[in-house]
């Protein structure tokens, strides 16, 4: 086939992936580096199988034990972090970062372990009242926020696309029954946020774009008519569709605009895009580096990362366990088998990953602080190992010190001071000025994270 | 479906007022009913106890003006079928007092459907599910083209089907990847007018090293030699799209007593890599010696096979590859103790041949039914174009497209052509548009504009039994408005079910119906089932499933999925559901459950005996695998899906703080073969006690039936340990089998006494107690999810009346599959002539 040159330039900017684009632009805004102030961004990550919990029920530890050198809980008591094997890479960060103890989103007990993964970053109550999933934490705040930078948000995992219902490969949801598809390519994701016009002029790129929005608008048009001559249930299907292609239309709007900004310089000195899951230190760091690279740029501010899901046994993070540490099995078997030795190195292993990340943010100035000042970073899982209960997370939090957010402790949520992990969703909001009250069963903000 | 004790359905937060009833109806409930309740119920649905969170203190008569119709169902249901009041209960109301109940409550519900309260709201405006849409491009181009697996998945709920409004939901990002997509169908169907390059690639393979074994042109079962035709041919040059052809010339060796060895080609990615994405080409049975080779040929869409992105070496970019290999998939239980190849079955391979793409026609037929041979196209080209693309949207649209639809689409051609400056690439651009509109992507409504209701149901019709679009005679008989006339309707559902296309509606129906998919993602564990998942070369080594061959369990999805389609076929009575005088099976699979006499991969009808402990759907692997742990049975997920899938209830999921009944997912050998134990734990507690009453007898008697499909009434001691197959310590495989014996010594108890039922005594006992017993109810059930599957929504209590027709239709043809096929092809609900 012959590509036509505009061709493949409205497909990159079409593209959707993982780069989705959030509503409304707003009119007669400035774009980048749109306000004085500094930006305010968020990541929320995804660990799969659960995190090694030993002496206690529920992962909760037994008090009258000594604490566990290997347990993901880094001491045992509630209050200031001491830090364990396992958690022992966060040490540098003490001041940064935070653990949770007994939170959990209700809408995911009844789905089980596995499946209450789905639910993690959207607290949908999948099982119950809703039958698909609902708005995830990164999306809402791309809503309100996603119009200054060149793309809302970024959603990216490791194994790609969607998945399905309880065996979900992204974190990211649209609202009901919209996931935004993952992406788990480093190149790919390089060159749709850092070179999306594909080598094209600018000139070329504006043409395709105008043409482009004018057959929308013949699309909606006549969309608009086949509406008007259904009956009232059935217009409210179609208008699910008129708002879709309102918002492509949006975001040929907004490919256009930004057409007239640069496109930020990157230094891609130490980024290995052609990291493979044969080396899996290598590909999750990379991914990590492109989170940071987009984040420092200010290419978005708003990011998810499936770290991994919790169905992997079709893909290469089955074998992440035994690449990392020889471990002589599917990584998934260590959460039932939970061997003493390998638990506890693998929940290690991810810890050093993901403190990496945390490391690199703070170690890069920014206005009176480091980048990770004004980053809020949620890792976590959606069950502790035990039968893969779907009660009391792993739920680790940094960064945002500088947007309101306290650090350095173990919270403890057990028994009746329990509150919904929303809780926290909301003060996470808060933090990069997102004024919601509330998200999905959340009863108020999380008093505990703030300073 | 229809709830019994369930929690969803059910409204508990519903209170209604115990107000003085004025009218008729209610002067009887005050005197019959509520005095019933107050009687036989209230002690555990009142104030005090509120089991699955059932209320019954505080119902009034509301019934008759409407109000909460599921509820008073449910109601209706329990005391019909005798489920409540349980049975264990000392006072139980005679049959004279149950009916004065039920009556009222029918009654009620007749009357109120008939004044139409809690009218429907269900919109039948819905999107394609993926499968649809993948199979509607499919017929409107004239061949497949891999499309899904660039769309976000559809949502799954178990025991659901996904079909309905409340899932085909649709978001930017689905209509991003309906473009991107579009713009690839349109890219494949039409061509540029001058012939491309054609591609070609050829292998040979002669018969060097026969000295030290086979030679370098065979593929043994188990291991190959480097360098031998197993690697198959790699191709560094292709088109991008296009049709192939692909000619092998091969034979096979086989030994006595074997009739024939089945070949197998695929392409793809390089097996060696990482990721060994492929698809399959195609498949023969080979039964020629290689004195008498045959040349196979195999065509398809280049387009739908992976490759490997060419990577940079040294700066220099290397081409994308493809790899063609061909594969023996011999099996016929035969374990490999050895390097035995040369008493087994062998195929020879002398030469492979690729050519891409086919240009004997150029344009090819596919292009030229999108843009036709015609005077008009030099005489007036607007004339042309417009009748291009009223052709084409009126296939895609599933009706006639509008003069309005025409002009825009005109209009999008218009505003492309300048810059494609070509018809063909113009036309591309603008039949995408057609591809993304809504009236392609949404189900056809009638609209008493330009859709009649008859386009409606040629739809229905056509997505019920084909999941596709309607075919030319479907929309001529539209047109002529003929789909109303019974006869024609049950002329054209049996014409449809007779078509190939029928096997997508059967996969996509039972996948759903009976919660398949799982099956495939439970994790069998290897040390008690060493031999099951794995495809090994050479040595003894315990390996996992290659995603690039079939293994026992995707046969055994094609064997339910085949074996409904095959009950179907036959107009079967629906008591074959439980129990069938044949399997569906070919050679791996009847290996793997013991029957003899059946050679070759292809699925057929095998007669059974009752030595095969075999039959129905209850004893299928695919049901048995999914709904165990992978180490043992697991008698409530089983008793689960036998009581959601079968008997058509609806099983409230247990509290979520309950632990899982068996940690055992990948567990160790021993732990896992203490569920008796573990079920024990669910009587201690009364809270477990009332729901796993109800629900374990179903289950037990699974129990002689391993977590791999096999009948297997004995099991290793507690805590035996079963090691895997050794070399050093068995010996051979008849010492593994001496050894098993000496571990699988305890007989498994699989006696149960089922609800409202008697004892049964395993699954010979189970099987025909529903027959005898349940039939109505399991042909309700099938009846039922049928016609939710057909309507693409969930059935309410206003369906009630209309699904009892329907089944005392059935009921006259002994509720034989194909004929209730029919019956709800005819009805008034799936015509949508219901109450006009």
């Amino acid at each position: 086939m012959k590509t036509k040159s505009w061709y493949l330039n409205r497909r990159e900017l079409l593209k959707g992936g993982g780069i989705a684009l959030a509503l409304p632009l707003l009119n007669g805004m400035s774009l980048a580096a749109s306000s004085k102030t500094h930006p305010k961004r968020m990541l929320v990550s995804y660990f799969s199988y659960g995190a090694y919990m030993p002496n206690g029920q529920h992962g909760i530890p037994n008090p009258e034990k000594p604490h566990n050198e290997w347990s993901w809980w880094p001491c045992r008591d509630a209050g200031p972090l001491t830090f364990n094997k396992s958690s022992v890479p966060f040490e540098p960060l003490k001041e940064y970062v935070s653990y949770y103890r007994g939170l959990d989103h209700a809408g995911g007990w009844a789905l089980g372990g596995h499946s209450s993964g789905d639910v993690f970053a959207t607290g949908a109550d999948m099982v119950g009242t809703q039958k698909t999933n609902s708005i995830s934490i990164d999306q809402i705040a791309a809503n309100a926020h996603g119009h200054q930078t060149r793309f809302a948000s970024m959603v990216l995992g490791t194994e790609g696309g969607t998945g399905s219902y309880g065996r979900s490969k992204t974190l990211s949801h649209r609202g009901p029954g919209r996931p935004i598809p993952s992406m788990h390519k480093p190149q790919e994701i390089f060159n749709r946020l850092f070179k999306p016009y594909a080598g094209k002029g600018v000139e070329q790129v504006r043409a395709g774009l105008k043409r482009e929005a004018s057959i929308l608008d013949l699309l909606m048009d006549q969309s608009r008519s086949l509406k008007n001559r259904l009956g009232h249930e059935d217009q409210g299907k179609v208008e699910e569709y008129l708002e879709s292609i309102r918002s492509l239309e949006q975001r040929v709007e907004r490919t256009s605009k930004w057409t007239h900004e640069p496109l930020p310089e990157i230094d891609t000195k130490g980024l290995n895009l052609e990291a493979s899951h044969k080396d899996p230190k290598e590909y999750i760091r990379c991914m990590y580096d492109l989170v940071y690279l987009a984040f420092q740029t200010d290419t978005t501010r708003f990011a998810s990362l499936m770290l991994e899901s919790e169905n992997s046994s079709q893909s290469e993070l089955w074998n992440y366990a035994t690449y990392v540490l020889g471990y002589k099995g599917a990584t998934h078997d260590i959460a039932h088998k939970r061997p003493a030795d390998y638990s506890g190195q693998w929940d290690r292993w991810r810890s050093e990953q993901h403190a990496y990340f945390l490391q690199r943010l703070k170690d890069t100035p920014e206005a009176d602080g480091n980048m990770l000042d004004r980053t809020v970073v949620l890792w976590g899982s959606a069950h502790p190992h035990a039968s893969h209960s779907p009660k009391n997370y792993p739920i680790h939090l940094a960064g945002g010190n500088k947007l309101g957010l306290k650090h350095g402790h173990l919270h403890s949520f057990e028994g009746d001071k329990k509150v919904p992990l929303a809780n926290l969703f909301v003060s996470m909001l808060n933090a990069v000025d997102v004024p919601v009250k509330s998200f999905a069963d959340s009863t108020g903000p999380m008093t505990e994270a703030l300073a | 479906m229809r709830g019994i004790v369930s929690v969803r359905n059910l409204g508990f937060g519903l209170l209604l007022w115990l107000g003085a009833t004025t009218t008729l109806a209610g002067e009887e409930f005050d005197r019959v009913v509520a005095p019933f309740f107050k009687a036989h119920c209230v002690k555990c649905h009142g104030p005090e106890k509120q089991k699955g969170k059932v209320t019954l203190h505080n119902v009034d008569s509301g019934l008759a003006a409407g109000k909460s119709l599921e509820r008073w169902e449910l109601i209706l249901e329990v005391l019909e079928s005798g489920e409540m009041p349980p049975e264990e209960e000392a006072e139980r109301p005679d049959a004279a007092k149950v009916g004065a109940v039920t009556k009222w409550i029918e009654t009620g519900l007749r009357k109120a459907v008939a004044q139409g309260g809690e009218t429907l709201v269900a919109p039948q405006a819905r999107r394609l599910t993926n499968f649809e849409y993948e199979n509607t491009i499919r017929d409107l181009i004239g061949f497949r083209l891999k499309l899904t697996d660039n769309l976000p998945k559809d949502p799954e709920k178990p025991y659901h089907f996904n079909n309905t409004a409340e899932f085909m939901l649709l978001g930017p990002e689905q209509v991003d990847r309906y473009l991107e997509n579009a713009r690839k169908v349109m890219t494949s169907a039409i061509v540029d007018p001058e012939k491309p390059e054609v591609h070609t690639a050829r292998r040979e393979w002669l018969r060097h090293g026969l000295n030290r074994g086979m030679g370098l042109d065979e593929i043994g079962v188990w291991g190959n030699r480097r360098h031998s035709a197993s690697g198959g041919m790699g191709l560094k040059s292709f088109p991008s799209t296009g049709e192939f052809v692909i000619r092998v010339q091969a034979s096979a060796i086989l030994p006595p007593g074997v009739k024939g060895a089945p070949l197998r080609l695929i392409m793809g990615q390089t097996l060696s890599g990482s990721t060994q994405r492929v698809e399959p080409v195609g498949s023969a049975y080979l039964d020629n010696s290689p004195d008498e080779p045959r040349v196979l040929e195999f065509r398809g869409r280049i387009e739908n096979y992976p490759l490997t992105r060419g990577r940079m070496i040294r700066g220099n970019q290397q081409p994308d590859s493809r790899v063609i290999t061909p594969q023996l998939l011999y099996d016929d239980g035969t374990l490999n103790d050895g390097n035995r190849n040369l008493t087994m079955p062998r195929i020879v391979i002398n030469w492979i041949e690729f050519e891409a793409p086919v240009v004997d026609v150029w344009p090819p037929a596919h292009h030229r039914r999108i843009l036709f041979d015609s005077p008009l196209r030099e005489s007036d080209p607007q004339a042309y174009v417009r009748e291009v693309i009223r052709r084409f949207a009126s296939r895609a649209f599933r009706r006639s497209a509008s003069e309005a639809e025409v002009n825009r689409f005109e209009q999008i051609y218009r505003l492309v052509l300048p810059e494609l400056k070509t018809m063909e690439s113009a036309m591309r651009e603008t039949l995408a548009m057609v591809l993304i509109s809504p009236q392609f992507l949404y189900h056809t409504v009638a609209d008493g504009e330009v859709t009649n209701r008859q386009y409606e149901l040629a739809s229905r019709l056509s997505y019920f039994l084909w999941g596709s679009m309607p075919d030319k005679e479907l929309m001529e008989l539209a047109g002529q408005g003929g789909l109303d006339d019974p006869k024609v309707m049950e002329q054209q559902t049996r014409r449809l079910l007779a078509d190939a296309r029928s096997q997508d509606f059967v996969r996509n129906f039972t996948m759903q119906w009976m919660s398949l998919a799982k099956m495939k993602t439970v994790p069998i564990n290897q040390q008690l089932f060493p031999r099951f998942l794995y495809y090994v070369s050479v040595g003894e080594r315990r390996g996992t499933e290659q995603p690039y061959r079939p293994t026992i369990r995707d046969y055994m999805l094609e064997e339910t999925t085949g074996f409904v389609g095959e009950l179907i076929r036959r107009n079967a009575g629906v008591a074959n559901v439980v129990d069938s005088e044949f399997a569906w099976l070919n050679q791996p699979l009847a290996a793997h459950y013991g029957v003899s006499g059946v050679e070759g991969n292809h699925f057929r009808a095998v007669p059974l005996k009752s030595e095969h402990r075999l039959g129905g759907l209850l004893t299928q692997g695919s049901i048995l695998i999914g709904n165990g742990t992978g180490s043992a049975p697991h008698p409530i997920y089983r008793a689960v899906w036998l009581r959601e899938a079968i008997l058509g209830d609806d099983v409230a999921d247990p509290p979520a703080d309950v632990p899982a009944l068996s940690d055992s997912a990948g567990g160790s050998a021993e732990k896992a073969l203490t569920i008796k134990d573990l079920l024990a734990k669910h009587r201690q507690k009364e809270s477990c006690r009332d729901c796993h009453a109800r629900l374990d007898p179903w289950g037990i008697p699974f129990e002689h039936y391993n977590a791999i499909g096999k009948y297997q009434p004995l099991v290793p001691k507690e805590g035996a340990r079963v090691s895997g197959f050794n070399l050093q310590t068995h010996g051979d495989l008849a010492g593994y089998a001496d050894y098993l014996k000496t571990i699988y010594t305890e007989r498994v108890d699989a006696t149960a006494r089922v609800p409202r039922g008697p004892e049964v005594n395993g699954m010979a006992g189970l099987k025909a107690f529903l027959k005898k017993d349940r039939r109505d109810e399991i042909a309700e059930n099938l009846l039922r999810r049928l016609l939710s599957y057909s309507l693409g929504r969930d059935l309410t209590p206003r369906d009630r009346f209309a699904v009892d027709a329907m089944l005392q239709e059935s009921a006259t043809h002994e509720h034989r599959l194909l004929d209730m096929i029919v019956t709800i092809c005819q009805s008034p609900l799936f015509k949508g002539t219901e109450g006009k």
